[in-house]
């Protein structure tokens, strides 16, 4: 693949300086596509000059599948499958946020009990996302035991979603409107056992980490973000509150039924690696609280509907326009989608979190080791699929 | 007070020996191993797994194949006059399903009008691997009703 | 035994036919079974840490599987790079596992007598016990820079310096954490070492706890083992300095590091451990029907399973944080016990 050097693609001239390059104390190697850390197809080009990194450029497209232009040749419902497979680790947050554009566009109204199992799967897929950037997170640090920890968990969350909509991973488990069937008999039982069983597996996790002096050295001080430059790249979701700020979409645009559940949102002091990853873990905790209050409250509630009444073919109004965004695991995910008039949208463009948190890596990794490089990528948390689409 | 206990703690290496704890109670933990072929993984009632037609039942509305999101279903149908009940009905040509791309979403069955469907993903059949190659990548009408749930390992056939 | 002295002749047998039989048999019978089934029981048991078995296809309980692993290697390609340096090459690999291997000469399984007949139970009891192995040891560091440096690439360069690197700068805690014993031993031989932890009555590790945590993270350090992997870590930048071997030799290095283990257990052992003597012999004399081979082959194992232990527990330190912690923090704690250890033995043990 030729990178494109020219035109509007250009890299600035700051990011590709040949300073040190031409004295020859730099070396610049490829962290090539296949490689097992980067979490995916991403390949980094980095000047090293010895272990020390001096520049770092990703380049990014090995798995480009062109899901925009898909969008828009089919209609609205038939294009959830496609969202499942941007974030491929997280589902349902896609299929979440792409369901209420479209029900924002159209002008659907969800049902409550379709509101509350809605809030219940995204969680669960927060959960487990986390489960998925810990393990990887820290099977690159060197820890290789949290990796199967953390699968055998996340197994029993798959466990639950393979029992609500058939499938594991690619979940197209929401439908414009609602849900398309009622949860199974039984779910909301194995749910709440999950919700029992969580907070000790997480305390397993943190008793192997959070306090282990070898992990603390390995991410303490490490990739600081500083909460401005944070702002300005446009970075959101654990990335952000690592470093401070505190904004979650959950709780400030609310959307499902948030504005109805009690949690907090965590945020850290210094923005380094340390920080992001008890960002992770309290929110995981936070997540797992939501889904024991939503339970509560569907058991409250009894049965209903779960799919609004729509109409058979969901036409959006000419030249109507509509973003949704919502707070995903890795950050804020949204669809901006315009429609024609006719069933299938005119344009849909998807902001991806990964691809805008990806940016930052750059400016992070700037002056750290080697070493440092692969922490610095798992605790961007990307995933290929969204950076690519 | 603390001071000296941040001193112990840094000195005992109690943070260490906690994970080292941590790990030597997961020895004597139940494992998680699936002793794959022998012991087999039932999916849930929900798994979307391999297709099945029933002709049927298929009253060929070919909202299925309007509904794929990839649209891999070809649905050819005509209409001609039955013989025994001299009303004019639908008889299907051509119902084909390419399975290079199928993703399993599960939209067609969704699609399908009749009670119960005519095409169903319900099968927890999840094991599509075969020895021939191209056996598998285009499923055409008959294969589609009649094939096999995948043997299991144990039985004879196989060995 | 006394039949094929009788025959030989004295002279003949000591030099001779005693280590001859008693070289092939610890190879054969006891380092290159140990190290290939030490690889299945580290998978076993990482397995059995992290909530899943570990091989359990090939043979009952994967016991064939270190032969399937064998004999793939044999069987599959060895490349030398064209542009390699060929006898460096092929020379790396030996002087990583030659020097694991004879250090078990002198190391000492069981008591002086009481072998098969007149053989006693080690190969040859060398005077200066200890310089030898640490000697040795040292030498195991050639093969790594040889290894990286003849592969003709760039990365592997960087993996052999920086691995050779590490194992440098822990040989000195590790030297200086057995002089510790030495001290309290007053004689270098291995022999003599654990015959005077007999007559003290107490084993080493007590008196010297700070030196056997010394020397717990040195051979931790030195054997390229996790936390201190990173030149061999899998998922960093440099994959170290074996990328280019494949089959065989690749085989060799990899039994090295195993064998460099059980070489670092075996001495742990001997120095700190006791050696072959059974624990508590005053309060449990019956433990002493156990002949005193089989203790040593159970601490050993004790040793080997907390190697792995760690493994399958922590994160890796990065190598500039590995090297601050040998330099700064394990170097002026082992002068430490040194000093204090000097002092202890010479006004409170023999006071003039």
């Amino acid at each position: 693949m030729t990178e494109p050097n020219q035109g509007p693609f250009a890299p600035p001239e700051t990011l590709m300086s040949d300073a040190l390059f031409a004295k020859g104390e730099e070396m610049e190697l490829n962290f090539g596509p296949q490689h097992p850390s980067t979490h995916g197809v991403l390949r980094l080009k980095l000047k090293v000059d010895g272990e020390r990194i001096t520049d770092c450029y990703p380049i990014i497209g090995y798995l480009h599948r062109g899901t925009e232009k898909l969008f828009e040749l089919h209609p609205f419902f038939q294009n959830v499958p496609h969202t499942d497979r941007m974030d491929y680790v997280a589902a349902a947050t896609n299929n979440l946020a792409y369901v209420g554009a479209v029900e924002k566009l159209v002008g659907l109204v969800i049902p409550p009990r379709a509101r509350y199992i809605r809030t219940i799967l995204a969680e669960l897929q927060r959960i487990s996302s986390h489960l998925l950037w810990l393990a990887t997170h820290a099977i690159d640090i060197g820890a290789m035991t949290p990796f199967f920890y953390t699968f055998r968990e996340r197994e029993l969350i798959l466990d639950l979603f393979e029992q609500f909509c058939g499938a594991r991973l690619t979940l197209n488990c929401m439908r414009p409107g609602g849900l398309p069937h009622d949860l199974p008999v039984g779910w909301t039982d194995t749910c709440r056992e999950l919700v029992e069983l969580f907070p000790a597996a997480f305390d397993e996790y943190e008793g192997l980490l959070t306090e282990n002096r070898i992990w603390k050295k390995r991410t303490v001080g490490i990739g600081v973000l500083p909460p401005d430059v944070a702002v300005d790249y446009g970075i959101t979701g654990p990335m952000l509150r690592g470093s401070g700020i505190r904004w979650d979409l959950r709780k400030a645009m609310p959307y499902e039924a948030y504005a109805e559940v009690d949690f907090e949102v965590p945020i850290g002091t210094n923005g380094d690696t340390y920080d992001r990853y008890l960002v992770r873990m309290e929110e995981m905790r936070q997540a797992n609280r939501i889904i024991a209050q939503c339970l509560d409250k569907l058991d409250d509630f009894g049965g209903g509907a779960v799919m609004a009444k729509r109409p058979r073919v969901m036409k959006a109004g000419k030249e109507a326009e509509v973003y949704h965004g919502i707070e995903g695991p890795k950050g804020e995910i949204g669809f901006y989608i315009v429609g024609d008039g006719t069933p299938n949208p005119y344009r849909c463009h998807v902001r991806p979190p990964s691809f805008i948190n990806l940016q930052s890596l750059p400016e992070l990794t700037k002056g750290y080791l080697l070493a440092d490089l692969v922490a610095l990528i798992g605790t961007t948390d990307i995933v290929l699929g969204e950076v690519d689409r | 007070m603390s001071a000296i206990k941040r001193f112990l703690d840094r000195i005992m290496l109690f943070d260490l020996f906690a994970g080292l704890g941590i790990t030597a109670k997961n020895m004597f933990k139940k494992k998680v191993t699936i002793q794959y072929p022998e012991e087999r993984w039932e999916p849930a009632h929900r798994f979307r797994g391999m297709f099945r037609l029933d002709e049927d039942r298929c009253i060929k509305c070919t909202i299925c194949a309007k509904d794929c999101p990839i649209d891999i279903i070809y649905i050819d149908w005509h209409q001609e006059v039955n013989p025994e009940t001299n009303k004019k009905e639908k008889v299907l040509d051509r119902f084909d399903i390419d399975v290079q791309r199928c993703m399993f979403c599960g939209l067609c069955e969704e699609g399908c009008p009749t009670e119960p469907k005519s095409i169903w993903l319900t099968t927890k059949t999840y094991e599509l691997a075969s020895y021939d190659r191209w056996s598998n990548l285009y499923v055409d009408m008959d294969e589609l009703q009649e094939w096999k749930v995948r043997p299991a390992y144990t039985d004879e056939e196989i060995a | 035994m006394d039949a094929i002295r009788q025959l030989v002749g004295d002279t003949l047998f000591y030099y001779a036919v005693s280590p001859g039989l008693k070289i092939l048999g610890l190879l054969f019978l006891g380092i290159l079974p140990l190290i290939t089934y030490l690889v299945l029981a580290e998978r076993k048991i990482l397995g059995y840490m992290q909530a899943r078995l570990g091989p359990n296809r090939v043979g009952p309980w994967g016991l064939l599987q270190p032969i399937a692993d064998v004999m793939k290697l044999l069987v599959k390609g060895d490349n030398i790079p064209t542009q390699a340096v060929k006898w460096a090459f092929i020379l790396a690999p030996c002087l990583v596992v030659g020097p694991a291997i004879i250090i078990f000469a002198v190391i000492p399984i069981g008591p002086p007598a009481g072998g098969l007949g007149p053989m006693s139970w080690f190969i040859t009891d060398v005077n200066a016990g200890l310089l030898f192995i640490i000697a040795l040891a040292t030498i195991g560091v050639y093969g790594l820079i040889l290894g990286g440096w003849s592969s003709n690439n760039k990365f592997s360069l960087m993996g052999g310096l920086r691995s050779a690197a590490q194992m440098i700068s822990y040989e000195v805690p590790q030297g200086l954490s057995l002089v510790g014993v030495l001290i309290l031993a007053g004689t270098m031989s291995l022999v003599g070492i654990v015959e005077k932890q007999r007559d003290m009555g107490v084993w080493f590790v007590f008196p010297q706890l700070v030196g056997f945590f010394i020397y717990m993270v040195a051979g931790v350090a030195e054997s390229n083992r996790n936390p201190f992997d990173l030149p061999e870590a899998e998922s960093e930048l440099v994959a170290g300095f074996h990328t280019e071997y494949s089959g065989m030799r690749f085989a060799l290095f990899f039994l090295g590091e195993y064998a460099n283990m059980i070489v670092i257990s075996a001495v742990a052992t001997t120095l700190f451990l006791g050696g072959w003597l059974p624990p508590f012999p005053h309060l449990l004399p019956f433990l002493s029907v156990v002949p005193g081979p089989i203790w040593f082959i159970l601490k050993v194992f004790v040793f080997l399973f907390v190697y792995i232990w760690f493994r399958g527990t922590f994160p890796r330190y990065r190598f500039d944080q590995l090297m601050d912690l040998g330099w700064k923090w394990m170097i002026p704690l082992a002068l430490a016990n040194l000093a204090i250890t000097g002092a202890i033995r010479l006004w409170l043990i023999y006071p003039r």
